[in-house]
């Protein structure tokens, strides 16, 4: 492997480590090892079988000189040369090429000799020997004498001749016996093969040797000659081979390979320019049938794929682009929803009060809200709709909107809720719910009217002391069921009071250990806080809040609301129930007067409200229990800052909105005019503001005169 | 409250003094019924009246429909707060007020 990445390489360097480069390097290593070992094992084939063959016939050769001369002749020539050659001094034995050693030998030769060696001779020339001749070894053992010579004038020269024989030829020859294997031997003038046979005498005793030799310099000429073809013949046949396999994979395998590798190069340049073309791979038309084949059509697939997924991307990211536009959109609007200026109230002393929202999602179900019912009566509503986001949001846009519009008729809070649950329960198919807490504040008074449907405690914090959850009796959640009747508790609360609203999300905000913050936690982070603004209470909270889930991601919505009763209305309030009848109007009036006296009211004021009195209670007298009897409760209130004297009429006989009646027409003569509507006209236009509401059986009718 | 009426041939005047409301208008109402018959002018004192509720309003009316038929009515000494009455109801254009 490359110690360099291919992306570091120069040209040079990629080209020499190449798939085809590579190829052709290992073709041509295998095929020159193979190469090798058919030389050099065909050569060994070669030399040894021709080896065999020309040992074979120098032997062959030496058993028929062997088999043709007679060995007794054979033996009596031996025998002459022996004793003539024992019979030669030291100093001529060891000058055998002396003119004095060839003719001590002379007198050996006659005519039968002559006849052998010419004998010799013609079995040489017909066998292609390149000698033949017959001796025999000297008594010592260490010389080899010639007696015929094929060809005296040669190497071995002529009778007597003492020449030092191979040493594995005398080995062979010493040891007597009648068969003595051929073999290779080596003199001066190169290789020979000898063949040798021992000559019998007519007692079968060995009279002699003969000796072949066939020269192997032709044989070694041809192994020569044999070993450079062969060598050739296989370097062409790898070269072809080698180039011919690197061509077939260039066309199978690089070209391919390297056509994909361009096209992937090409679609990240085009992905890059944002050219969209989706045919990069496709039209690369790769027919090999193999793996690459397989390969590029996965790439095609793959680049279509791609494709595919990047346009669904872009549509996707569109439009959840859009959806996130107008959920922060929605989020506003939620927002404005809720009343979230503070101080809401600046032209209030009586209370103080600071609310929170945050939602799990970018909308959220719960709300709060707060509103003035009358000068005197602050509605106050905690809510949380079941599940989050868009459709809690939208549920929560209608609870509010009629939870508000049914509280501002001034109606108790058990009908406010059960106007809204008939309402809702009226067309609930999604089976959505909505837990309530709903209050209204007298603000001069600091009685609290409130019911609950299914919400979260209430904590209270009264006269100074902790702050306190107030096991309120709840109701069922509206929209669960129609029909369902809510029930209503009233406290009251004293200056300096606070109440403290949430919904769910505040105990059941969740750490990363899946621990609930809890209501205990809630009511210690609260006391923190005891003395505190309703602004400093909710951050008390919020900041407990966050330290306890530490970071882990807000499960639901959180939602606070803290109210601080200051007092300071100075509200006085006297009621009396008398028999509802004509002859009681003057001890209401009575009852009244006292009052307005001891408060020094302008005469004309008071007049005014006499006037009223007589119109409403006896109204009350002479038809609310008409043709029956029954009681009437007369109340009276005064405010301070400003100064405005509230009396209510209550009575429980048949419903009767005063209100609803037309104003008369003032304008008619006498003879046309009807005198019935006349007295609630009168009042209308001489008090400041006058309500009506029906509750709990009791028509309750106000009246408000500013003094 | 207290009628009290004095008749000068046809003429005919009730002075009246506390309240005329829903208590004391059907007093107002008999008292008128009782003497009206042959009277050509009616006057109303009101110099001591407190106030009208829409009760003492009726018997006026009903009051001014009858003389408008044998003769007139008016209402004088009125105060300001039966007068805020008359005008808010439409009656000071009904009665002859003086």
């Amino acid at each position: 492997m490359p110690e360099k990445s291919i992306r570091e390489m120069n040209d040079f360097e990629r080209l020499q480590n190449s798939l085809s480069a590579r190829t052709f390097h290992a073709i041509i290593i295998i095929c020159v090892v193979l190469s090798l070992a058919a030389v050099l094992f065909g050569f060994y084939l070669y030399t040894n079988s021709v080896r065999n063959q020309y040992t074979e016939k120098a032997e062959d050769a030496a058993k028929t000189i062997a088999g043709i001369v007679d060995g007794d002749e054979v033996g009596k020539y031996v025998d002459a040369v022996t004793e003539t050659y024992l019979g030669l001094s030291e100093d001529v034995r060891q000058k055998p090429d002396s003119d004095e050693y060839a003719k001590a030998f002379e007198s050996i030769a006659d005519e039968r000799f002559y006849e052998i060696t010419e004998l010799l001779k013609k079995i040489a020339d017909a066998n292609g020997l390149s000698t033949a001749y017959i001796g025999f070894l000297d008594p010592t053992g260490k010389k080899f004498i010639i007696v015929l010579n094929s060809d005296p004038s040669g190497d071995f020269k002529g009778s007597g001749h003492a020449v030092d024989v191979d040493k594995n030829v005398l080995t062979e020859i010493s040891k007597n016996l009648s068969v003595i294997p051929a073999l290779i031997s080596k003199n001066d003038n190169g290789y020979f093969s000898l063949g040798n046979a021992p000559v019998y005498d007519s007692h079968k005793n060995v009279a002699g040797y003969a000796v072949t030799g066939i020269s192997m310099q032709t044989v070694a000429d041809m192994s020569r000659s044999f070993l450079i073809q062969y060598v050739i013949v296989l370097a062409v046949v790898t070269i072809l081979m080698a180039v011919l396999m690197t061509l077939h994979l260039k066309r199978k395998l690089v070209k391919p390979v390297n056509q994909i590798a361009d096209a992937a190069q090409n679609y990240v340049k085009d992905k890059r320019a944002g050219i969209i073309s989706t045919d990069h791979f496709s039209k690369l038309n790769i027919k090999t049938g193999d793996e690459i084949e397989n390969l590029a059509l996965i790439m095609a697939d793959m680049e279509r794929d791609i494709s595919e997924i990047e346009n669904n991307l872009t549509s996707v990211t569109a439009e959840k682009e859009r959806i996130g536009t107008e959920l922060s959109l929605a989020t506003r609007i939620q927002a404005d929803m809720l009343p979230n200026i503070y101080p809401a109230f600046p032209d209030r002393s009586e209370f103080d009060i600071y609310a929170t929202m945050t939602p799990a999602k970018e909308v959220g179900g719960d709300f709060y809200d707060f509103f003035l019912v009358d000068h005197d009566t602050l509605g106050i509503v905690m809510a949380d709709v079941s599940g989050k986001g868009v459709p809690a949001a939208l549920f929560m846009m209608v609870s509010k909107i009629m939870i508000k519009n049914h509280g501002m008729n001034g109606i108790s809070p058990k009908t406010v809720l059960e106007k809204v649950n008939e309402q809702i329960c009226s067309n609930n198919r999604e089976e959505m719910f909505i837990t309530v807490w709903y209050g209204i504040l007298d603000l001069a008074t600091g009685h609290l009217r409130a019911s609950n449907a299914g919400h979260e405690y209430p904590v209270v914090m009264q006269n100074g002391n902790k702050f306190e959850l107030l096991k309120d009796k709840h109701g069922f959640v509206i929209g669960g069921m129609s029909g369902v009747k809510y029930r209503e508790y009233e406290i009251d609360l004293t200056p300096g009071s606070k109440l403290f609203l949430y919904t769910d999300g505040v105990p059941e905000a969740t750490n990363e250990k899946m621990e609930l913050y809890g209501t205990d936690r809630m009511l210690d982070a609260l006391n923190t806080a005891v003395n505190g603004s309703p602004y400093e209470v909710l951050n008390a909270v919020q900041n407990s809040v966050d330290s306890f889930v530490n970071g882990a991601p807000q499960f639901d919505d959180l939602t606070m609301l803290c109210l601080e009763f200051k007092g300071g209305g100075k509200k006085t309030m006297k009621e009396i129930t008398v028999d509802a009848s004509v002859e009681n109007i003057e001890a209401v009036t009575d009852f009244i007067n006292a009052e307005l006296e001891a408060i020094d009211c302008p005469m004309k004021a008071q007049t005014q409200i006499d006037i009223a009195i007589d119109e409403l209670f006896g109204n009350i007298a002479q038809y609310a229990y008409s043709p029956g009897k029954g009681e009437a409760t007369v109340r009276y209130e005064l405010e301070m800052d400003p100064r405005r004297v509230i009396i209510t009429f209550m009575d429980k006989g048949k419903k009767y909105n005063p209100l609803e009646k037309e104003d008369p027409d003032t304008s008619l003569s006498a003879e046309e005019r009807e005198i019935g509507g006349l007295g609630v006209f009168l009042v209308k236009k001489t008090m400041d503001d006058m309500t009506y509401e029906y509750s709990d059986g009791y028509n309750i009718l106000k009246i408000f005169k500013n003094i | 409250m207290t009628i009290s009426k004095e008749l000068k041939g046809t003429e005919l005047k009730i002075a009246l003094e506390g309240r005329l409301d829903t208590t004391t208008a059907p007093d107002l109402e008999s008292v008128i019924k009782d003497s009206v018959s042959g009277v050509t002018d009616l006057i109303l004192d009101f110099e001591k009246l407190d106030y009208i509720s829409s009760a003492g309003l009726r018997v006026l009316l009903s009051a001014q429909k009858i003389m408008n038929r044998q003769g007139s009515m008016k209402v004088v000494h009125v105060n300001e707060t039966v007068n805020e009455v008359f005008e808010v109801t439409g009656f000071s254009d009904i009665l002859t007020i003086e």
